[in-house]
């Protein structure tokens, strides 16, 4: 029996892995299945991996962050060549390029107007039109309306 | 955590929603910020940050004040 933080650090990988090959959040079934461990010390493991709030489950159990990616479409589209994920917001958007280290593109738009705001990032270096990114919650708050936030 | 195109139109944001206005970045910090706070996420050892060093990652950026604090 594996202990619970190598299986966490397993698990976590796996998921990050899975959203990075396949641009979709792997469901509670295939991690299961995947890393032959069932479904119950799945849900208990994501339930320990949740409360650093990079992972972050609904109500049925499934993942909806996995930050900085989100398992649902947001308005936060990243293109990295063929491949295409959304981030939860604009800092986890610029997140996926940053850990990948890799280009891309952020299809990003206004918060008010809805004007498009592309954003490019290659070799390391961010380029874009001019914008201000607004953060509505102060940092001690953040977690306690993660989806408002 | 949304980008607007000016700071109007984060102050016509924060009345339709009836928010005070937050804290403001640069695109060029949030960039920053991302690579501080992202590059190290595939490493099999990535542990959460803890309030400290947050607040470090928070400070190196510049953000700093009351609205950036986690700590005491």
């Amino acid at each position: 029996m594996p202990r619970p933080d190598d299986f966490d650090r397993r698990l976590r990988l796996f998921v990050y892995r899975q959203m990075i090959r396949t641009g979709a959040c792997p469901s509670i079934a295939e991690m299961s299945r995947s890393l032959k461990a069932s479904p119950k010390s799945i849900r208990t493991a994501l339930s320990r991996l949740s409360e650093g709030h990079a992972f972050m489950q609904q109500e049925n159990g499934e993942l909806w962050r996995v930050a900085p990616f989100s398992a649902i479409p947001t308005a936060f589209p990243v293109t990295l060549g063929r491949r295409s994920w959304f981030g939860n917001c604009i800092w986890d958007a610029l997140g996926i390029p940053a850990m990948l280290g890799k280009n891309a593109h952020i299809g990003a738009s206004c918060g008010c107007c809805n004007l498009a705001m592309p954003i490019e990032i290659r070799a390391g270096k961010l380029h874009s039109g001019p914008g201000i990114i607004h953060i509505a919650v102060p940092a001690c708050e953040w977690y306690k309306d993660v989806a408002f936030t | 955590m949304l980008l607007f195109r000016s700071e109007q139109h984060i102050d016509r944001w924060c009345n339709q929603w009836n928010r005070p206005r937050g804290g403001a970045l640069t695109l060029i910090q949030g960039w920053k910020l991302a690579q501080l706070w992202y590059g190290d996420r595939l490493n099999p050892q990535w542990q959460p940050k803890t309030a400290v060093e947050a607040e470090s990652v928070f400070q190196d950026v510049g953000l700093v004040g009351e609205f950036w604090k986690l700590t005491g």
